[in-house]
């Protein structure tokens, strides 16, 4: 009994953390807390949308800039395939565009991160609060 | 409709210009925003526009305040290194 409650705990701990991961907010959404998802996912989107158009979608450099990358994933799985558009060298971006495209981007991603543990923390605290446990 | 997306997508393509001057500081201000709202919705327990937009509001100031102060210190930092120390020593900084 106990643990079944722990594995499907530990389900649903994981699927609240990748929905958020997926779509910013997401995860919110799914608990319920709309207000907060829509506050999350507009925001953080909107973030992600004006470095990307001051920088243009070569900020997202898996190559030349891992380190931004690793943050900028963060943001959505979908980063990852506006990654292999970036590396193509097509979209070269230098200077103050350049710096303010990968802050926006990466602090977007960070955010998000936030926003995935606090989506995993709720999802523990509402299982807790049902079952008492 | 197609034309119109075509010109959306297109618009991040292309980097925009911004020169390396101090206004384009300013491009903290949406960012210290973004930063304020979302670290707010993890924070409050529910969320209703007024309060929190007051506290929104509130850590947004903080937070400029802060830069504000950090950058006065690290400014004057670099203007005793550059203008007064090598007068006090006699030899250039760099």
């Amino acid at each position: 009994m106990t643990q079944t409650w722990k594995q499907n705990h530990t389900v649903f701990l994981t699927i609240a953390g990748l929905l958020a991961w997926i779509i910013p907010g997401a995860g919110h959404f799914a608990l319920g807390e709309k207000r907060r998802a829509f506050t999350i996912g507009i925001t953080i989107v909107l973030t992600f949308l004006i470095g990307l158009y001051v920088g243009s979608v070569g900020v997202i450099d898996p190559i030349g800039a891992k380190p931004w990358y690793a943050a900028q994933l963060m943001n959505s799985p979908a980063v990852f395939f506006l990654g292999r558009i970036g590396a193509t060298g097509n979209y070269p971006v230098y200077g103050r565009p350049n710096e303010i495209g990968q802050i926006f981007t990466s602090i977007a991603g960070l955010l998000n991160l936030l926003c995935i543990v606090n989506a995993v923390y709720m999802a523990h605290q509402q299982a807790v609060g049902k079952t008492g446990a | 409709m197609i034309t119109a997306a075509a010109a959306i997508m297109a618009s991040f393509t292309t980097p925009i210009q911004i020169d390396t001057t101090a206004a384009s500081m300013l491009w903290l201000l949406p960012l210290v925003v973004a930063i304020a709202v979302v670290y707010k919705a993890t924070k409050v327990h529910t969320i209703r526009l007024r309060p929190f937009a007051r506290e929104t509001a509130l850590l947004i100031g903080s937070i400029l305040v802060f830069i504000s102060i950090a950058a006065l210190v690290l400014h004057g930092i670099a203007w005793f290194v550059t203008e007064q120390l090598p007068a006090i020593t006699g030899s250039s900084a760099f």
